[in-house]
């Protein structure tokens, strides 16, 4: 487990730490070893099978998950999958709940001492019913949960958790994706040269940085609907001395005036929202969009454009991992929603990014010169190897 | 069967001598689940964990045993850091470790690979 490399990370006891590293071990004996095991029990067990009772292959993610979901393999990664899940959160209360307290004075007196950037919430705001009411991803009290005034817990809780789920493969920053995209983009849209950058569901504001390190002159916002998130997000950008703007507002109606970003940017947001709200989002995204700005949506491939057995493996989350708008969110055509939210369809682009992290500079620089598929067992899989799937489209 | 008596190392205890009583379970036990083999990994983790905790007591020996020498200082451990090499060395072991764990469910994905060969 590679931990948060920040002042805020909590303080684990060496029994702590164990755990958390034989979790992120488990995690990662799932998702690299016992993923290429169940593709072998795919491809020469549960496939052939299918083709002798149906005379021709499987051709959608669902056919591939209704056979295999009776076959032991399959059940062994799935209870494994969801208890490593599960245990992911669990390695974090402890130390947590021993610290919490101290973390709130901090982001505290980080925002009276200190005050880069800004932190700006709505005690208002209605939180919306699809985030209020379900532990997304098993995690006890979601983005939202409050225990306290000015509590940052859930914040804590993401970043600590992070460091466990993603078994090294985000980085010591948890920001593998922002720093792959948005140095991406930097390379792949030189004339781009934003001054205004928004990014959506930003949560602890991980990757919202990123944009900050690429793009040091710019304006970088953060958008969320969880104040204990934002809290924590501004305190931890506040310890890295990244200015940033936090602000608590639902992204499908957006406190800022037209025209006023270069960049339009979320990740991993956009599957966690039902198919209206995600219309909503970027109607809202093209509005304040500049002519010429990018909108950007760093996301789980689509269906439509994956092999039905890849489909499948995507979509395991929407059945098993309290992910409701998973699958119907991959079942869209980005080229469509974009299209309905008013972008033109022969500004529409998509990229399939190389993590930087594994693959190194040199390959992400390679990459903004040559499009690459986004068929491959690499797209979207948090496993080695992983390429970032992202979409949009210029207004 | 053969009926000779194979010799045993020699017995410290008179007990351990003996066949071990049987612990085995005659008449069946009640199964809860849909799938009988969920109650039985049951067992399996509660067993592993009574192991695990008595780990647990046997370090907490060793630690008060290591303090009360004037070995360790109370809190030295709980703050101990691995340096790199050790941390490697950890990580490869924790991965073999859980390769083993899990290992009896890779039978079938070799049997499945040889049969994708062979097609
Ligand atoms: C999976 S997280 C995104 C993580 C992060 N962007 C990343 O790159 O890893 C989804 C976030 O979206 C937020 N969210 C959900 N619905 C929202 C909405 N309508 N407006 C703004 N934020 C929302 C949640 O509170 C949560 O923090």
């Amino acid at each position: 487990m590679l931990e948060p490399n920040h002042s805020l990370k909590l303080r684990k006891t060496l029994d702590e730490k164990a755990r958390m590293n034989f979790v992120s071990g488990i995690r990662a004996h799932v998702l690299n070893d016992m993923a290429s095991g169940m593709r072998a029990v795919w491809d020469g067990e549960v496939e052939p099978r299918f083709r002798r009772k149906r005379r021709r292959g499987a051709k959608t993610g669902p056919e591939v998950h209704n056979a295999i979901k009776s076959n032991e393999y399959f059940k062994f990664y799935s209870s494994l999958r969801v208890t490593a899940q599960d245990l992911v959160w669990q390695s974090v209360f402890p130390p947590l709940d021993r610290e919490r307290d101290q973390l709130k004075a901090e982001a505290l007196a980080l925002r009276k001492n200190k005050n880069i950037g800004s932190l700006t919430l709505d005690p208002k705001l209605e939180v919306p019913r699809y985030v209020s009411a379900i532990d997304v991803h098993l995690m006890a009290g979601n983005y939202d949960g409050e225990y306290d005034t000015d509590d940052v817990a859930a914040g804590a809780l993401y970043d600590n958790g992070f460091a466990v789920f993603s078994f090294g493969l985000m980085g010591r920053n948890h920001d593998d994706i922002g720093q792959s995209i948005a140095g991406f983009i930097r390379r792949k849209y030189p004339h781009l040269k934003p001054k205004k950058i928004l990014d959506l569901g930003c949560t602890i504001g991980h990757n919202t940085g990123s944009w900050k390190d690429h793009f040091p002159a710019a304006e970088v916002h953060g958008i969320d609907v969880a104040a204990p998130c934002l809290r924590y997000a501004h305190a931890r950008a506040q310890v890295q001395n990244r200015a940033v703007h936090f602000q608590q507002m639902n992204a499908e109606h957006l406190d800022f005036p037209d025209a006023s970003f270069d960049v339009v940017f979320s990740s991993m947001f956009l599957h966690e929202l039902p198919k209206k709200s995600i219309g909503k989002v970027l109607a809202e995204a093209y509005r304040v969009l500049k002519p010429g700005g990018l909108m950007l949506h760093m996301e789980l491939p689509p269906n439509s454009q994956l092999s039905p057995y890849d489909a499948f493996y995507l979509d395991w989350d929407s059945a098993y991992n309290n992910e409701p708008f998973y699958k119907p969110f991959r079942d869209m055509k980005p080229q469509q929603v974009c299209k309905d939210a008013g972008f033109d369809p022969k500004k529409f682009v998509q990229h399939v990014v190389p993590s930087v992290g594994w693959y190194g500079e040199q390959v992400l620089a390679e990459a903004a010169t040559h499009q690459q598929d986004v068929d491959s067992d690499k797209t979207g899989r948090l496993a080695d190897g992983v390429r970032w799937y992202c979409f949009g489209a210029f207004k | 069967m053969s009926a000779k008596k194979k010799s045993a190392p020699k017995a410290k205890t008179a007990s351990s001598t003996r066949k071990p009583l049987r612990r085995t379970i005659r008449g069946g036990r009640p199964m809860f689940f849909d799938d009988p083999a969920i109650d039985k990994v049951f067992n399996m983790v509660v067993t592993l964990g009574s192991e695990v905790w008595t780990l647990r007591e046997r370090l907490a020996a060793m630690e008060a045993a290591q303090i009360a020498r004037g070995g360790l200082k109370q809190g030295q451990l709980d703050a101990f850091e691995f340096n790199a090499e050790q941390i490697a060395a950890l990580d490869a072991a924790r991965k073999e470790f859980i390769g083993n764990l899990f290992r009896i469910l890779e039978e079938q994905v070799d049997v499945a690979r040889q049969r994708a060969r062979k097609a």
